[in-house]
């Protein structure tokens, strides 16, 4: 008996490796068995001069409901994550929800599948229903953006999965049974640190420099004229943020004007008398912060030199009618210049160019247009774009509505046309002589294929300008595409203003898991116990017989062992 | 509460085992020993039997998809091992004192457990403490009390061929081939959900009734060789 009883823990080394190889089983992977994962994206978190704004939390783990009111109107939503899809959102409701500062435990809304950004659509325009939609989404963007929400606040995509549970989880909540720890249902978590400051956020402008013919060969004696687009975007979203039309649509048109006058200025025949500067500059959003961090680094000469500058900002939407934006009075005559060279080229096109004119307010922290930049510090210049009015701080930058469907190709070719019509005829004197430099058949005609390509890339990219890294593949790319076409590229990297603070995970993955209740697992443990219960009674009765299961509970064991 | 359904599925899988040792007279005669040996034989076979899989079998690209009929012959084949390590647990482990009814029980018994830890805990320990809910480990734990069945029944008839020398001759035909069955029975539930399609629940449950069935075939065996020697 004492033999038989050592030699089992001798034996207990046999069970060392598989011990051990559980242990490194549970310490390697990482199991994951959800019902289903989705990417989702996370909505912007700043500080805007240390007030914070935006989702203010990364983590999610929590059940998953379906309205507001899930069954009473006293329950507590600050346990449950609310899946929303925007389609059917109640702005009104969603609005005093967030205005009132109530606890949720988080927030999932579902986007139509057509504003992804991976979803490149040529269908431009489209119904009614899609335009109604965009207004409902860049409204629910504005009110996002501006509040200091204390949850976790995601963004997905609507497809068939998160369909699926989205009807399960309506179904539940139908059913008066509000998902809680003790009920079951689906539990939605993202993994997620807490968000950290990006610090020192860097912007990355661009520069192309072509220089002109100048017969005795020092080029910087020459005017110039500048074709500037800024190309970051600010969004709700950031990992959603293209902006195919603020400023994608700038950001093309400028690299084929680039294209254009790099053709003809490989000609001496046909190189004119101007220098010509191409800026892409970065922290649009921010008041064109890269813009002035950008002129503030250039000497007082090419400053001077700069004849006027022309600002390339949203371009792509179906429309007539361009607006040119000026801060100096339209009596001037530079502008009236500018003016007339662009309403000359347009009447010929059948656009309509208006000009508008807003004074700057030096005491006043925005810019709202990127020429004010310039004529703060006295370079004359004018905005093309076709908003009549300037968006507000952080609105109108890529908002999730902006995106490949909002934005027609034929838009950016003409707008190329008519700014690259009116500067090449003021480069070589052709004022009011109709020449047609870039005509639709000639050698020098609007390259569709080529917009249509950069407008696809740029409209699948997200270009936030604090989560760009200084060798991000777009400024890369945006770099070496302006090396092609100019003589000249510089790139400078300058630190965003201070007074904006970002913080990062701005994407991440949910995992959606069905979970049971606890007071399943009770009922199981009743269950199992009573299975176990009678399956020892049974094998005792059979065995052993009745009488000795009788006498288990009776008699206290030490008796019973005599009694054996 | 995941823990607590990884408990609840850890109960479910294995606390049959130790109510079957404690609840009947394997636990008054000090049998454990011998289950230990039984379960650290079937640790052996599986290893054996696992390199002969990888030698001899082929790695099907889709797993579980279809049923394979010359593959799942080799694989009842070599189910064969088995068979021969628990010959060797009943015929070549000799431990005094103990009668064969509890032999056989004990050998069994060491079998199935073995059995369970090798192929059950380590799912169960990934599975069941994940966040999603899923029937699999609860029907899991199902298949194990019907493989408990499946290996006490197995035992039983093997010791009936392999140790019980006066048994009426009648019966030996119907003793090969329940012993035959239950021995296949891998490749039979296999062959229900790859050939036949059909889902856990209902395999599992084909499983209880056919380890019942078996259990109470081998029990009247068991009895009625038993009549005449006594």
């Amino acid at each position: 008996m004492a033999n038989s009883q050592r030699r089992p823990a001798a034996l207990d080394p046999v069970y060392y490796p598989v011990v051990a190889l559980a242990l490194i089983l549970v310490a390697c992977v990482d199991f994951c068995d959800a019902v289903t994962v989705v990417d989702v994206y996370r909505l912007v978190q700043y500080d805007l001069s240390g007030v914070p704004f935006g989702s203010r939390l990364a983590t999610l783990n929590h059940h998953a409901g379906s309205s507001f009111f899930a069954s009473s109107s006293t329950v507590d939503l600050s346990r449950t994550v609310l899946m929303l899809p925007v389609r059917e959102l109640d702005l009104d409701l969603i609005k005093e929800y967030i205005g009132q500062g109530k606890l949720l435990g988080g927030l999932l809304l579902l986007l139509p599948p057509q504003f992804s950004p991976e979803k490149v659509e040529t269908a431009v325009g489209g119904d009614e229903d899609f335009d109604l939609l965009r207004n409902k989404v860049s409204e629910l963007e504005r009110l996002l953006i501006h509040a200091n929400i204390p949850y976790p606040v995601y963004f997905a995509f609507e497809d068939d999965n998160i369909n699926a549970v989205l009807a399960e989880v309506k179904r539940n909540d139908a059913s008066g049974q509000p998902a809680t720890a003790t009920t079951g249902g689906y539990k939605l978590v993202v993994a997620a640190s807490d968000p950290k400051k990006i610090a020192s956020p860097t912007i990355t402008n661009i520069q192309g420099w072509l220089p002109g013919l100048k017969p005795d060969g020092d080029s910087s004696q020459l005017p110039t004229i500048a074709i500037v687009a800024s190309y970051d975007t600010f969004g709700a979203a950031p990992a959603l943020s293209v902006g195919s039309d603020s400023n994608g649509s700038g950001v093309v048109a400028l690299l084929e004007i680039a294209r254009l006058f790099s053709v003809l200025y490989s000609n001496p025949k046909t190189r004119g008398r101007y220098n010509l500067l191409f800026g892409l500059t970065s922290g649009g959003p921010y008041n064109f912060n890269g813009t002035q961090k950008w002129l503030r680094s250039f000497d007082q000469r090419l400053r001077e030199s700069i004849d006027y500058a022309i600002c390339l900002n949203s371009l792509g939407s179906l429309g007539n009618e361009l607006h040119l934006h000026v801060s100096k009075p339209p009596e001037n005559t530079y502008i009236q210049q500018i003016f007339q060279g662009f309403s000359s080229v347009a009447e010929e096109s059948g656009l309509q160019v208006g000009l508008k004119h807003k004074k700057i307010n030096i005491s006043s922290p925005r810019v709202a247009w990127e020429h004010e930049q310039f004529s703060r510090l006295r370079v004359t210049a004018a905005t093309i774009s076709e908003l009549s009015t300037a968006p507000e701080l952080l609105e109108g930058t890529g908002s999730l509505s902006d995106n490949r469907r909002s934005v027609s190709e034929a838009s950016i070719i003409r707008s190329v046309k008519l700014v690259a019509e009116s500067v090449a005829r003021h480069i070589y004197s052709q004022e009011g002589k109709g020449t047609n430099i870039f005509a639709d058949n000639g050698s020098l005609a609007v390259n569709p294929s080529y917009v249509r390509s950069w407008l696809d890339l740029l409209s699948t990219t997200s270009r936030v300008a604090p989560f760009l890294s200084k060798s991000d593949p777009l400024i890369m790319a945006l770099q070496k595409e302006l090396a092609d076409h100019t003589a000249e590229v510089n790139v400078q990297h300058e630190t965003l203003d201070e007074t904006f603070t970002f913080y990062d995970s701005i994407s991440g993955k949910l995992h959606v898991y069905q979970v049971a209740s606890v007071t399943f697992d009770l009922l199981l443990l009743l269950v199992l116990g009573s299975y176990l219960i009678t399956l020892f009674s049974f094998l005792v009765i059979t065995t052993r017989g009745l009488d000795d299961l009788i006498s288990l509970f009776r008699r206290p064991p030490s008796r019973k062992v005599k009694a054996v | 509460m995941t823990v607590f359904h990884f408990f609840n599925c850890a109960i479910l899988t294995f606390g049959p085992h130790a109510v079957y040792y404690s609840a009947t007279p394997l636990s008054e005669y000090d049998t454990l020993w011998t289950s230990i040996k039984a379960a650290v034989v079937y640790l052996i076979t599986a290893l054996v039997k696992l390199v002969c899989l990888a030698t001899f079998l082929n790695v099907s690209e889709s797993e579980s998809d279809n049923f394979d009929p010359y593959q799942e012959l080799l694989k009842a084949l070599f189910g064969f091992i088995e068979v021969a390590g628990l010959y060797f647990a009943l015929t070549q482990l000799t431990h005094r004192n103990i009668s064969q009814n509890h032999k056989f029980q004990a050998v069994g018994l060491g079998w199935a457990f073995a059995d369970s830890v090798l192929h059950r805990l380590v799912p169960l320990w990934f599975g069941a403490r994940g966040l999603e809910f899923t029937w699999d480990y609860i029907l899991q734990g199902l298949e194990a009390n019907a493989n408990l069945v499946f290996s006490i029944s197995l035992a039983a008839l093997g010791s009936l061929m392999w140790l019980r020398k006066n048994k009426p001759k009648t019966l030996i035909p119907i003793i090969y081939a329940c012993a035959g069955i239950v021995a296949t029975m891998p490749t039979i539930t296999s062959y229900l959900r790859r050939g036949l399609g059909w889902y856990l629940p209902k395999v599992v449950g084909f499983e209880l009734f056919s380890s019942l069935l078996i259990a109470f075939i081998s029990w009247q065996l068991f009895v009625a060789c038993q009549r005449p020697s006594n």
